[in-house]
């Protein structure tokens, strides 16, 4: 199987996936106790006003038609309206989405940037005190509840020193860099930063321990490998042999375990956008399940399962591109 | 369950690892207060009001805060002092923290065994037989798990506990019941809809790990053995097939364990366990007088961080000795 028909199987797959997203989301709110009319319809509404709101949201309708209406209505985009504010379900959602993905973009620069040096490090002073430190600060890393973390940088950044807000994103970055361009003014970006500094951080702890693991445990294992000593005694310089020859082999298995875990990334979102008030599809999510808006969580679900599929994929792709020996099967 | 050559393995690499006693010593740290809870703590966690004279929280012992007070129709400073009644003082609601950590401790653990353990029995006989039969079973059976691993943990979990709702099941104390401790809570509050929802999040991994351990097993000699003895497939799986998987199996239960009592406390901070005396649940309540008594939300987290460092020592131990080719999802 040549690279290109992988691909599209994983897609094909990935399509099958998605349907059994929907269909499971669908069954979510099914299985849910309680009438979603008694959250639309007015509480003094008599048994007609409720009839013609069963109507209108499609529940007076048999099951497997309501699951093709919301199937069919889903490749049109349609989610429905939200029971709270009545405005489609997609856009109140989509409106939030680029705050979750900063959070999360940020996050994962925050942990590629400290974590490969941070496990190099550790892998090549072996038993060495900035080893102790590197593979103390993973073990605490893996082992901290974000939210926790995020309250205490809150409590010794933001309360104790005084700098960096506590919450909230009062300016995208997409908004911030138009300010940028066209305005010149740089204020825009600063406030991003500002507000993105500790969510990201917090966010993204958890993945430089883990990374910080993974590339240390894999340096070791590849440096133990004979065509390291074979390129050693080439006289190919350490640094050329540990970044470009090890560091390469590592980062195959690295990737692996990291597409693993990117539910943990956005799951570690969701929790992360409680603690600092930002407005992206976690909060969203959180807030709806507390007041049952079946159309908002049900979409959300679905945006995140997708959006995780197609990552997934993505990551299949790459390692696919990166390791020759991978059989496509 | 565990071949003898690994037991000796196991207990040589104990021996060495300094860090695999850390995490037992940790574990078994947690696990003493968590279950002489009812004889250690000082207070009924549930009992609320231990305020001072002027309806303060206390702070921990050798911790003041200043706050203000009203007197005589004016706002005037006043320095909170604690006092030996509450060591680590009472928080917002006026509970005491040092009893209300070592209940928190209770829920986690309940959580992080029993949750793991009904995961163990979802996913095991399903990656088992998946793996065993392999063909069209597997791959219907594995594209269930694909579905349930399209969802991050957490934000499953979340949606399946706004399905179930908060529910909790109490289990009679049996210190209290014994008559060890008194003016103690009759009840523990096992949060039942987390159990089972975090159960349903890390089925799955279970079932991955005991399929590719069925795969490989079922071309062994022995289960080829005996199949031509004429031992059923039911036969071959328990007695064969379901003993020889467990060592990966035993490695993944004890990080989930971890990941679990992570999930059950960020569940809990969300506000969806049903209980208050939860770690998780605390950080959240601390959480809005972080800039005057920070230790509230402080100081249940160390009680995480603690209890899921030394599980995940001990995982790593376990790992390292018995070295299975595992992946598990972390919580957090």
């Amino acid at each position: 199987m040549s690279q290109y028909q992988f691909i599209l199987r994983r897609l094909l797959q990935g399509i099958l996936v998605i349907w059994g997203v929907v269909t499971l989301v669908f069954l979510l709110r099914y299985m849910t106790p309680g009438n979603p009319v008694d959250f639309v319809a007015p509480l003094d509404a008599g048994q007609e006003t409720r009839d013609q709101v069963a109507a209108d949201l499609g529940l007076d309708q048999p099951v497997y038609v309501q699951y093709f209406d919301y199937l069919f209505g889903l490749i049109q985009g349609d989610m429905g309206y939200s029971f709270i504010r009545s405005q489609p379900a997609s856009s109140i959602i989509f409106a939030r989405l680029p705050a979750t993905i900063e959070l999360a973009l940020a996050a994962t620069i925050v942990a590629i940037i400290f974590s490969i040096p941070l496990g190099v490090i550790s892998a090549t002073r072996r038993h060495e005190p900035a080893d102790y430190a590197a593979t103390s600060f993973s073990l605490v890393g893996i082992s901290t509840p974000n939210f926790w973390l995020g309250i205490m940088l809150i409590l010794l950044v933001s309360v104790g020193l005084g700098i960096l807000p506590t919450s909230r994103r009062p300016i995208g970055f997409v908004p911030a860099m138009e300010m940028f361009i066209f305005q010149l003014e740089i204020q825009g970006i600063r406030t991003w930063i500002a507000h993105m500094i500790l969510p990201a951080v917090t966010l993204g702890t958890y993945f430089t321990a883990m990374i910080v693991r993974l590339t240390r445990s894999g340096m070791l294992d590849e440096l133990g490998k004979s065509y390291v000593l074979a390129t050693r005694a080439k006289g190919v310089p350490e640094t050329l042999v540990r970044y470009k020859h090890v560091l390469r082999n590592t980062m195959i298995p690295i990737i692996t375990v990291l597409g693993l875990q990117l539910g943990t990334l956005i799951g570690g979102a969701v929790i992360t956008e409680f603690v600092f008030n930002w407005p992206g599809l976690g909060t969203l999510i959180i807030n709806a399940i507390d007041v049952r808006d079946w159309p908002i969580i049900q979409g959300s679900l679905i945006v995140i399962g997708v959006g995780f599929v197609i990552i997934n994929i993505a990551v299949d792709a790459l390692y696919a591109k990166l390791n020759p020996k991978v059989s496509y099967e | 369950m565990i071949p003898e050559r690994l037991k000796a393995s196991l207990k040589r690499e104990f021996h060495q690892s300094l860090l695999a006693k850390v995490g037992l010593g940790l574990l078994i740290l947690i696990l003493f207060l968590a279950l002489f809870a009812p004889i250690l703590a000082t207070h009924d966690p549930t009992t609320s009001r231990y305020w001072d004279d002027q309806g303060n929280s206390y702070p921990p012992l050798g911790i003041t805060y200043d706050t203000e007070i009203a007197q005589e129709g004016e706002r005037v400073e006043y320095t909170v002092e604690p006092t030996t009644e509450h060591l680590l003082g009472t928080n917002n609601v006026g509970e005491d923290i040092y009893s209300k950590f070592l209940y928190g401790a209770r829920t986690s653990l309940l959580v992080g065994f029993f949750g793991t353990g009904l995961a163990v029995l979802m996913g095991v006989p399903f990656g088992l037989i998946a793996g065993y039969y392999g063909g069209r079973v597997d791959d219907s059976m594995m594209r269930v798990a694909d579905i349930m691993l399209a969802f991050p943990s957490l934000v499953l979990a979340v949606a399946l506990i706004g399905v179930l709702g908060a529910a909790t099941i109490p289990i009679p104390d049996p210190i209290v019941m014994a008559g060890f401790a008194e003016d103690m809570p009759e009840y523990m509050i096992l949060p039942g809809s987390v159990t089972i929802v975090v159960a349903l999040v890390t089925w799955v991994w279970f079932a991955r790990v005991a399929r590719g351990e069925a795969m490989a097993i079922r071309s062994e000699e022995y289960v080829k053995a005996a199949r031509s003895m004429g031992a059923s497939n039911r036969r071959i799986l328990v007695t064969h097939v379901l003993p020889n998987s467990l060592t990966p199996v035993i490695v993944l239960a004890t990080i989930q364990v971890a990941a679990i009592i992570l999930l059950e406390s960020s569940l809990s901070y969300l506000g969806f366990s049903g209980t208050t005396l939860s770690w998780g649940y605390e950080i959240q309540q601390g959480q809005a007088y972080l800039s005057t008594q920070w230790w509230i939300a402080t100081i249940p987290g160390i009680g995480i961080v603690l209890a899921v460092i030394g599980i995940n020592l001990l995982g790593d131990w376990l790992r390292d000795s018995l070295d299975p080719n595992i992946e598990g999802e972390h919580g957090g």
